[in-house]
């Protein structure tokens, strides 16, 4: 059965039937369609999000996919989440009285346009703030899994709607850093700083020695070590591999032949 | 442009599957071998004898169809990124067509044209209906299409034309209704057979296979779609045609249309390898290039067959047939073998222990040397019986079909050291 908290990548590798369901659900969801996007925000969001992100009914697109894959129970998860969101649509005080050079733009539009994962170009933004600026992410839909990452690390955010664009504003008050301490106190956050980072150049490797050469390499892999692969293609058959042993891969493509894939060891 | 990728994915159906179409294929080459060195005082002559009818579809059946089948329910999920539509069906149509070659090989050889001979080919056009169906309901799932898949289409297409033009010749062997000559529409069956069919097959998969296997990328692939329709529209020309009696005004349009649209494959073909990473060709990648080779040789002799009498020189039919199912055909299969085979055995036993424990390389999986004297025995096989049968020498023969028997043997001999790992 499908819940409100299963990742999108988990529930279409085991029910693919269900990719057709949510395109069909929501225009929004085409984005599924492209491999790599697929790949990489997938992983991040579960079907609650995506319906946030799409702004369907939970309750209904739960129904559908389980439908689906030919299960009829009825789910009945209240929608307390949504409408608490909606709540939300009065603008901060700190967001009012700011200096507009005081707020750091980045429009990831054009990057997700690409078919490209913007997760890495967000995080740099982030890391270059000063402590007293606001970043202001353009995005064409609401990127509700950045919430918690971007909470880990001491932000809250504001989201303003403007037809089909989404304004995010990520801010930090005394309040979110308390929290974010907490937070990294009592279990470790899944964005990290890694100290180490192990670079594997298997473009010049007919299949399989670039599989063999990344699985080689894997123990040395942990929670401050990551490998960066350059390889000339999306490894699609080193995922499932990956996945037997604990480990996460996200695809970065960089041209028709070039794809840079960094592994991380997962947290539990 | 295409991405390379791999020939496995989750998309791939069972190993079992495929192995069962390889290994039969596998057994098909080493009969096929044996039997043209055991009847070789029978291949001098017209190609229309029972004998010789009998070793064609050994190799055009048993060997060259079976394998394509089972690359095909390997490749197709792979390509284009959808599951099978039915591995039942796909387990079912291996018997019922394994049945219907050996009937209609058994058939030939002693030339019985009665009822036997009808039940194989209704068997065999069943097994090519099942796949053709499995197939197509696949395509239905396509997302996204690319060339190979256009291809693979068009493939099906003939493959269809093929076993339908097949079961008319058997039925018009026993009971003579086919108004035209028996010869001509026969000539109609081989073409689309290899162009239609084999030939398209081939290239589709030689646009994702080369590039994968040497590495190439970052070239265009003009001269693919421009094969792709003068290949075709050339082929549809003449199986039009060839049901008329004068044939001899068009054959001028089509015939050097499915030419050029073959030369136009190889420029493709060359394209790839002349971009590739890998600079090294090893044994599998050896025996595939000097098939491309083979390829424009025999279309240069198809071409100028289709042009002269060919009807008083009857060797030249014979050594037309010999280096399509020889030099061009089987030398491919057998490299593509070596490539695929191994990865796939690979795949199957060792890629999650990579890592864990010790596991074999590739190249380490059968041995590569025996697989280069393979080659140079094949090569010297293919120019000896290309000689003797223009020089209508017998013991030439026996020597190449013998040294062509050792290069079947080796081949099995190193597949089966794959497949038991």
């Amino acid at each position: 059965m499908i819940t409100k908290d299963m990742k999108i990548s988990k529930m279409l590798a085991e029910f693919p039937q269900t990719l057709e369901v949510l395109i069909n659900f929501s225009p929004h969801f085409n984005k599924l369609n492209n491999r790599i996007l697929r790949k990489t925000l997938a992983g991040r969001v579960n079907v609650e999000q995506a319906a946030g992100i799409a702004g369907v009914n939970l309750v209904l697109l739960l129904n559908e996919l389980n439908k689906a894959i030919n299960l009829n129970t009825i789910t009945n998860i209240e929608c307390e989440n949504l409408e608490e969101k909606m709540e939300q649509n009065q603008k901060p005080e700190v967001l009012l009285n700011i200096n507009q050079d005081k707020i750091q733009k980045l429009d990831v539009r054009p990057i997700i346009d690409l078919g490209k994962d913007p997760f890495l170009e967000i995080m740099a933004k982030v890391k270059s703030l000063k402590e007293d600026e606001v970043f202001h992410l353009i995005n064409s839909f609401e990127p509700l899994p950045l919430y918690s990452v971007m909470q880990s690390k001491g932000f809250k955010h504001w989201t303003e709607k403007n037809g089909n664009i989404f304004n995010v504003y990520f801010y930090k008050d005394a309040q979110s850093q308390s929290y974010a301490k907490q937070e990294t106190q009592n279990e470790p956050t899944p964005v990290h700083d890694y100290e180490n980072v192990i670079e594997l150049d298997v473009r010049e490797l007919a299949a399989p020695e670039p599989m063999m050469k990344i699985l080689e390499n894997i123990s040395r892999v942990d929670d401050k070590t990551v490998i960066a692969v350059h390889h000339h293609r999306e490894p699609v058959m080193l995922y499932p591999k990956l996945e037997e042993r604990g480990y996460s891969a996200i695809a970065n493509k960089i041209n028709d032949n070039y794809f840079k894939v960094v592994i991380t060891k997962k947290r539990n | 442009m295409i991405q390379s990728s791999s020939i496995a994915s989750a998309y791939s159906p069972p190993f079992r599957i495929v192995s069962k179409y390889f290994i039969a294929a596998i057994v098909a080459f080493v009969t096929l071998n044996l039997f043209l060195l055991l009847s070789h005082s029978n291949i001098i002559g017209h190609h229309f004898n029972p004998k010789i009818l009998s070793i064609t579809h050994i190799a055009t059946l048993g060997w060259v169809t079976m394998i394509i089948f089972g690359a095909l329910f390997q490749l197709i999920p792979v390509v284009l990124e959808v599951n099978l539509f039915s591995e039942v069906l796909a387990e079912i149509q291996f018997w019922i067509f394994l049945i219907g070659v050996i009937g209609m090989v058994y058939c030939f050889w002693h030339f019985n044209i009665g009822m036997l001979m009808n039940i194989s080919a209704i068997l065999l056009n069943l097994a090519m209906f099942i796949f053709s169906f499995n197939i197509i309901m696949t395509f239905t799932k396509v997302k996204k299409w690319n060339i190979t898949g256009l291809y693979l289409a068009a493939a099906i297409f003939h493959l269809i034309v093929t076993a339908i033009a097949g079961l008319l010749l058997a039925i018009n062997l026993g009971y003579p209704f086919i108004k035209i000559d028996h010869l001509q529409y026969l000539n109609l069956h081989v073409h689309v057979a290899f162009i239609g069919w084999v030939s398209m097959v081939v290239m589709g998969v030689t646009y994702k296979l080369i590039p994968m296997f040497t590495l190439s990328h970052g070239y265009p692939m003009t001269y693919a779609k421009c094969a792709f329709w003068m290949i075709n529209f050339g082929l549809l020309g003449i199986t039009t045609i060839m049901h008329y009696e004068d044939t001899t005004f068009l054959h001028f349009i089509f015939t050097p249309m499915i030419s050029l649209g073959i030369a136009f494959f190889l420029v493709q073909v060359h394209i790839i390898f002349k971009n590739r990473v890998r600079k090294k060709l090893d044994a599998g990648l050896t025996f595939s290039s000097y098939a491309y080779l083979m390829l424009g040789l025999t279309t240069i002799l198809g071409t100028v067959i289709a042009f002269i009498d060919h009807q008083n020189i009857i060797n030249l039919t014979l050594i037309y047939g010999y280096m399509i199912i020889f030099g061009y055909l089987s030398m491919l299969i057998i490299g593509q073998m070596y490539k695929i085979v191994p990865f796939l055995v690979w795949y199957h036993k060792y890629s999650s222990k990579v890592g864990l424990e010790k596991v074999p390389m590739l190249k380490d999986m059968f041995n590569e040397k025996l697989a280069q004297y393979g080659f140079y025995l094949m090569i010297a096989a293919i120019i000896g019986s290309v000689c003797s049968l223009t020089f209508k020498t017998e013991v030439g023969l026996i020597i190449s079909f013998a040294l062509m028997f050792i290069n079947s043997i080796i081949f099995s001999f190193n597949m089966i050291t794959i497949f038991r790992r």
